[in-house]
């Protein structure tokens, strides 16, 4: 949920002597400000799962607590939490697959408690396979040992499939219990500009925001947990490049026939390459699952326009049929359902290695977003860091993008927490260099590998699609290889 | 009056095995007696006024003493912690002789724990240039919390009372700087309070203390300012070991050995004290 706020200056700025020039002229029309502006430690733009993480993770900590913070996001946060009264017979169609590094962080700080936990769905096996070539690899935690036996503290949970309404109910909850955050909510940032240099303080290097409430904050440090369009980076003229994949993202929370193969204790999340790219089904609670097909725009606007039975019976295709069939399936305006039991009876699968079968789509819950790559030059600027997907968006391919933004929320705390026990001022870039340092890189190599990973698998023939079934089926049979991704995917080491 | 306090005391032979003359002189008695003189080189003053204008830059000249800041505050803690009967957790007075633009100085002020930070330097450009820098923070700027006075510690008013002394006084990267360290040391020592810690750092004067901040650092890879250090200037960690073990009163010896690691940044290195950058901390008993 990206908070929407609205900006009315800089916007659009690339070159860097053009955002000196910029700033110049704002600390000029910042100096006509009528009053002067409340002093702030940390000010966060954005109330989603990474700004809320930040907060979460500074009040918690008896070394940060003291800093004085506030949050700012245009839309009414508690609006987007969860109901408590929600039942187990509908969910959010915007879940996140979160791994236990970000699962355990937020133990840490005290916000996994928060959680409705009947909702949370840990998963203990993967199956993903080519759609091309029908090559596959299956991720456990028991095919993938370790060179010896399994010790029993392993862990068997790959990651947790979690509704963001959720997650953020539970980072709400626990700012709560904590206090000291002055929540602006509701609220629009009408400007960000360079403060002033007075008689007693010189603010020159300080943001400052206009609110919409008609208030005025001076922040040591400004972070940008504003999303992909972030005002804040703009405001720090940092670029942010990237490219659009000319896809779409359809979502969909799906009712299924049963609780899946392995029934309720082991849960199992499937994902096929196509080359038109990867369709997803991940567990929920019962027997419902959430769907991410990444498609091209037109599939995707036709899936949206199906009849539920018709998209039931796209979802199921999707997982069994060849590519000749689902071209086929897209091009025909409604009528997806009959063509399919008859053409499925035509095509041999063992069910047992595919998701059991999709019986119903949730009302209202098929949407589309277009999927994006995008990284900032860089995530901090003097006085500003930028968590989340201000600092970068990454296709969704293996779910990763909401454990990079709660990843950049706890090392921004650990730079910060350094930074006031070395008396250091928590917004000089000298300060911020550490959290750049920790971030960038892991964020830039994960992805490059979402990426590479749609483009190897965009390819329908040719020496390519050997090569990359070679490869799977190899990492499958190699259990020490394949429990060293796992734990990548997982976030650990 | 800034004459070269070495060539006035007597050279003090060493038990060291250092390669080079020793000017550290442990004279106690002399120097009480004589008027204050300061022991400040007018060649570093000018020196450090030059470098004034790019103190705050965090890719500039002094790059690498902002590096090392936290490593200073590391140590502080690792000494206080250590300390049986700790001094005060809170509402610490602390003093930062030869503070220049306020790099540690800052710092000090912003800790929690921290009551007050009167910092002094000699050089009046950067006095300035610390005290513009003060206003960029309303923190520190806050009337009492940081007091910036362009004064040697000779001219400094000693405290009346042992306990009107400060919990710490601070002598960061200056002890290179100055000509005769033993009567400087002597003229530092009044102002701390009785449990209180006297923390320095400074560069042993070895071979590899050499080649690293005299040849890597200023001539060929340039991290430096060139200028900036004078080889035959620094001090051994043993002889101030050696000079503290004589003095009545003081004790809990404490070094840490740091290594500025390209890429990397500063790092403690077990045993580096003995040939390279190296903290030291001596508490005055209570």
């Amino acid at each position: 949920m990206p908070p929407r706020i609205p900006c009315r200056a800089h916007r659009a700025a690339c070159a860097t002597p053009a955002v000196r020039c910029r700033i110049r002229l704002q600390r000029r029309s910042a100096s006509t400000a009528a009053s002067a502006p409340e002093i702030y430690d940390v000010v966060c733009v954005g109330g989603g799962p990474a700004g809320l993480s930040l907060l979460a993770g500074l009040k918690a900590s008896p070394v940060t607590n003291g800093l004085k913070v506030a949050l700012i996001d245009g839309q009414d946060l508690q609006k987007n939490r969860l109901q408590k009264d929600a039942t187990l017979d509908s969910f959010s169609n915007r879940c996140s697959s979160l791994t236990p590094a970000s699962m355990r962080n937020l133990q840490e700080i005290g916000v996994w408690r928060h959680a409705n936990a009947s909702r949370i769905q840990p998963y203990q096996e993967m199956q993903v396979w080519d759609g091309v070539s029908d090559a596959r690899i299956s991720f456990d935690w028991d095919t993938a040992r370790s060179f010896g036996p399994r010790k029993p503290t392993q862990p068997t949970t790959i990651a947790y499939m979690i509704e963001n309404v959720n997650t953020v109910s539970a980072l709400l909850g626990r700012l709560e219990e904590l206090g000291g955050v002055d929540m602006f909510a509701s609220t629009k940032v009408d400007a960000i500009e360079l403060g002033t240099d007075t008689e007693q303080l010189d603010l020159s290097s300080w943001p400052v925001l206009s609110l919409s409430n008609g208030k005025s904050l001076a922040a040591r440090l400004l972070v940008g947990a504003d999303g992909a369009n972030s005002p804040v980076r703009t405001f720090a003229g940092i670029p942010s490049r990237g490219f659009d994949y000319s896809r779409h993202g359809v979502v969909a929370t799906l009712k299924l026939s049963n609780s899946g193969w392995g029934g309720p204790d082991h849960k199992i999340a499937y994902q096929r390459f196509l080359p038109s790219g990867p369709i997803a089904m991940l567990p929920m609670p019962g027997n419902f699952a959430t769907l991410v097909w990444s498609t091209t725009p037109e599939r995707a606007a036709k899936l949206k326009s199906l009849s539920p039975a018709d998209f039931s019976a796209m979802v199921n295709a999707g997982f069994r049929l060849s590519l000749t069939d689902l071209e086929y399936l897209h091009t025909l305006p409604s009528g997806q359902a009959e063509e399919i039991a008859w053409r499925e009876k035509h095509t041999p699968v063992d069910e047992r290695a595919l998701p059991v079968r999709v019986t119903d789509v949730q009302s209202g819950s098929v949407a589309s977003f277009p999927l994006r790559m995008r990284h900032a030059d860089t995530y901090t600027g003097e006085r500003v860091a930028l968590v989340g997907d201000a600092a970068h968006t990454v296709h969704p391919l293996a779910g990763q993008g909401l454990n990079q933004g709660q990843g950049d929320a706890a090392a921004l705390v650990r730079t910060i927490s350094h930074a006031v026990q070395t008396g250091q001022d928590i917004g000089s870039t000298l300060a911020l260099e550490s959290y750049n340092a920790a971030r960038y890189a892991e964020n830039n190599a994960m992805m490059g590998v979402c990426d590479k990973l749609h483009r190897l698998y965009s390819v329908e023939s040719g020496p390519i699609v050997g090569l990359r079934s070679l490869g799977l089926r190899a990492v499958d049979a190699m259990g020490p290889l394949k429990g060293f991704f796992m734990n990548r995917a997982a976030g650990g080491v | 009056m800034l004459a070269r306090r070495a060539s006035q005391a007597p050279l003090f032979a060493s038990t060291s095995t250092s390669p080079s003359p020793i000017r550290f002189s442990s004279t106690t008695s002399s120097s009480a007696k004589e008027p204050p003189k300061s022991t400040v080189d007018p060649t570093e003053v000018s020196h450090f006024n030059a470098l004034a204008s790019s103190w705050w830059d965090p890719v500039g000249p002094s790059r690498l003493l902002h590096l090392m800041n936290p490593l200073r505050h590391t140590f502080i803690s690792r000494c206080r912690n250590a300390s049986p009967s700790a001094s005060p957790a809170s509402n610490l007075r602390y003093l930062d002789i030869g503070c220049g633009g306020g790099i540690f100085a800052e710092s000090a002020a912003r800790l929690a724990h921290t009551a007050s930070v009167t910092a002094i330097d000699p050089t009046p450009e950067v006095l300035k240039i610390a005290e513009v820098h003060k206003r960029r923070d309303p923190m520190i700027a806050a009337p009492g919390k940081l007091t910036y006075i362009n004064t040697s510690i000779e001219d400094l008013p000693q405290p009346k009372t042992p306990q009107e002394g400060y919990d710490i006084v601070s002598l960061f990267e200056v002890l290179e700087h100055v000509n005769a360290p033993g009567p400087f040391l002597e003229h530092i020592m009044p102002h701390v309070k009785p449990g209180g810690w006297l923390v320095l750092s400074t560069i042993s004067r070895t071979w590899t203390s050499w080649l690293v901040t005299n040849v890597m650092a200023e001539d060929v890879l340039g991290i430096v300012p060139k200028g900036t250090h004078d080889w035959a200037k620094y001090v051994n960690e043993s002889e101030l070991r050696d000079w503290f073990y004589g003095k009545p009163g003081w004790g809990e010896l404490k070094t840490m050995g740091v290594m500025y690691v390209p890429g990397l940044g500063w790092k403690e290195v077990t045993g580096s004290e003995g040939w390279g950058n190296y903290f030291f901390a001596v508490r005055r008993a209570e």
